[in-house]
């Protein structure tokens, strides 16, 4: 049972011959879906240490690598978000040799001019952090939402006011914080491999150094910002206030508001006020880092 | 150290979730669901909704599509080729998603339909008028401005079209005979006494089963040309080391490839104006052709596996094969769209043009008006609302001039 050989946590326990078995396996032509999932849910491991090693060879060949914990994670975080898109796109790709199909796919997710959102500084616990949540939002829209809160400590009532929206985008946004409060920001924080130590001494920084932990962060989640932005719809570009403003009162643009705004800290500032927030227009917002959900 | 032990705690729990993803499937899909093209997001596709479908045009080749759920769940996707067609089917509980994606020499274009449990079609159907506005509510937003790289667009009479084709390829859950036919619900007919208007119900009916027969035959005609492209794509792949000493394809292989392909073609056209040409169609002997399709596209299958095997000593050549295979394919899928659309208007090009309607106008009277000329609905844009009907015997100025002598409307034009 693959199962139970993962569970036993993997190369140390797999002795040598199943694994050159496994691999052989990987080699050989799978015809059908179903013989894919089957042949590929076996070999997890095995592709796992694959892609983490490419991602490994990549950083060092574009000197990006250290030997130390925080790249080791960074190269297995990448190799697991490769192995999980395999495995949903790859048995659409039969007949193929699953192990030459995976390599490629690595190869030309590294042929991209930037695969990833590499910086020292982002490998480090906070940086790690403001990452994931950056990164999660690219792909999950309850992670997008939560952005709002982590930035600024806002509830959903003050995201719907802030970026204008309308009944029923509204009772999303409550869905959103829901599930995310339920088990996304806890999915999102094992997935970066944050411990509960980290986290911890996360909130601890917060409450002895609250500017200097909220410079850092801001520093840090523009760098991730910029990078995630990338991914977003045609590419919204950041606008001046007229043209916000133009989107706000005619009530267009609900996604560009929502995805652009949660991943720019100056189109915030400069879109402040124009949603239906408008009446009480203080202080223009700051970033006020939460870690909690 | 406890780094090391921290390490193999993450990858295990990384694999962890790798291995249960499957278990974190939801039950059905409630939430609108996001599609992602080349890893960047495109849309959503509402998830309960009846019919929802998406439409996406890109500048770039498609490379990956991706569909998840709004926690980030990854429920499937699928690569695209380099060139040519990939469908997949992708099942969420009862519900399932169609992902159809196209990659042409000037990019690639994606739909992705969402169909519901059959519980659902009964509805379904009755609310097919409805589809318009709802895919306008749920076109993406888009902001022309902002030199986007990316459209997404969709047709209302498009999705009509692809509705009735897929639903007609979805035989499983339901007898043919109860299967609701697009072209009854869609097409209008005109004023006329309760007999006569059921037996051009029951003519219709008529055309539209067969045209599911059809519908069919050309799909899988599409599947053998989607093994096809696959089977090419995969043999002028990188995966193995080129075999030294270049071996020729044989050439034959290649030209009984192409006319058969042309063959089909053919068929599938005199099909289509067959369907046009005559309310009532001679059922035998379509079926005759459309067995014949049958039997070409199993063998041609055949050839495909036979390609495969062969693959190592096919390899030098592949490539301009693959080139050459896939111009004389291309037209597949258009055929099939344009087919459903010749049914429904007995036209290829629909006229296009825009009205606005006077003050007080009820829908009602609007949609008999739009009935009236056999015409589709289409996109609603600030007050103009688009409609699509078979290109009218005067020309267009002149037909604009005699609808707006129509009392309900208050204005009309061509352009948007
Ligand atoms: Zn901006
Ligand atoms: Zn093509």
């Amino acid at each position: 049972m693959p199962v139970t050989r993962m569970q036993s946590t993997g190369s140390k326990s797999q002795t040598m011959s199943d694994r050159t078995a496994t691999v052989s396996r990987l080699e050989e032509v799978v015809s059908t879906p179903d013989e894919f999932d089957q042949v590929v849910l076996q070999a997890l491991p095995i592709l796992l240490d694959r892609a983490t090693a490419s991602t490994k060879r990549f950083l060092r060949e574009t000197g990006q690598w250290n030997d130390d914990i925080e790249h080791e994670k960074f190269a297995l975080r990448w190799g697991s978000e490769y192995l999980e898109r395999f495995l949903i796109c790859g048995r659409t790709e039969v007949p193929c040799r699953p192990l030459f199909l995976f390599d490629s796919l690595v190869a030309k997710q590294h042929s991209k001019p930037e695969p990833f959102c590499y910086h020292p500084d982002l490998l480090r616990p906070l940086g790690r952090f403001l990452d994931g949540l950056a990164a999660r939002a690219v792909i999950s829209r309850d992670a997008l939402i939560a952005l709002f809160h982590h930035a600024y400590g806002w509830g959903p009532g003050e995201v719907i006011a802030v970026t204008g929206l309308n009944g029923v985008e509204s009772q999303r946004i409550y869905k959103n914080f829901r599930r995310w409060r339920e088990s996304g920001w806890q999915r999102t924080m094992d997935e970066m491999g944050l411990t509960k130590t980290e986290l911890a001494e996360l909130g601890n920084q917060q409450q002895r150094h609250r500017q200097r932990f909220n410079s850092e962060a801001e520093r840090l989640i523009r760098v991730a910002q910029a990078h995630y932005r990338k991914s977003e719809p045609d590419h919204y570009p950041c606008l001046s206030r007229s043209q916000w403003g133009e989107m706000f009162t005619q009530g267009y643009g609900c996604d560009y508001r929502i995805w652009h705004l949660a991943l720019c800290l100056d189109c915030m500032q400069t879109a402040w006020g124009l949603g239906s927030s408008g009446s009480n227009v203080g202080e223009k917002p700051r970033l006020e880092l939460q870690v909690r959900p | 150290m406890g780094q090391e032990e921290d390490l193999e705690l993450y990858r295990s729990r990384l694999l962890e979730s790798l291995n249960s993803r499957s278990s974190r499937f939801p039950q059905g899909v409630s939430d609108p669901i996001q599609v992602y093209v080349n890893e960047r997001r495109v849309g959503e596709l509402e998830g309960a909704g009846i019919g929802a479908m998406l439409q996406v045009q890109c500048v770039e080749h498609i490379d990956t599509v991706q569909l998840r759920t709004e926690e980030g769940v990854l429920l499937g996707g699928l690569a695209a080729p380099e060139h040519g067609f990939r469908t997949d089917r992708l099942r969420i509980s009862t519900d399932a998603i169609e992902l159809c994606v196209h990659n042409r020499a000037q990019g690639g274009t994606l739909s992705a339909l969402f169909i519901p449990a059959p519980s659902f079609w009964g509805r379904a159907w009755k609310s097919i008028a409805e589809i318009g506005d709802r895919l306008v509510a749920h076109r993406p937003d888009t902001a022309p401005a902002y030199g986007m790289r990316m459209v997404a667009f969709t047709q209302v009479l498009l999705a009509i079209a692809v509705v009735g084709l897929v639903a007609d390829r979805v035989p499983t859950w339901m007898p043919p005979e109860r299967m609701p036919s697009p072209v009854v619900q869609t097409a209008s007919l005109p004023a006329s006494p309760p007999t006569e208007t059921a037996r051009l119900e029951q003519q219709l009916t008529e055309v539209a089963r067969i045209q599911a027969k059809i519908g069919e035959a050309l799909a899988s005609q599409q599947n053998g040309i989607v093994q096809l492209h696959q089977a090419m794509a995969k043999l002028s792949s990188n995966q193995e080391s080129m075999a030294s000493g270049v071996v020729t394809v044989k050439e034959e292989v290649k030209e009984e490839l192409e006319k058969r392909l042309e063959a089909i073609g053919r068929d599938a056209d005199r099909a289509t104006r067959h369907i046009a040409s005559k309310g009532r169609v001679e059922q035998e002997q379509l079926e005759a052709t459309i067995h014949t399709l049958t039997a070409d596209n199993d063998r041609l299958s055949k050839e495909v596996a036979g390609l495969e095997e062969h693959n190592q000593t096919l390899k030098a050549k592949l490539q301009t094969t693959v080139v050459s295979t896939s111009k004389a394919v291309d037209p597949g899928p258009e055929r099939l769209l344009k087919m459903a659309d010749s049914i429904q208007a007995t036209q290829q090009a629909p006229f296009l043009f825009w009205v606005t309607f006077s003050e007080g106008t009820s829908q009602e009277s609007i949609d008999q008006w739009v009935n009236g000329m056999k015409g589709h609905k289409g996109v609603l844009n600030e007050g103009w609302q688009e409609v699509r009907i078979v290109p009218p015997p005067v020309p267009p100025d002149r037909f604009l001039e005699q609808i707006r002598g129509d009392k309900i409307i208050k204005a009309a034009r061509i352009n948007q």
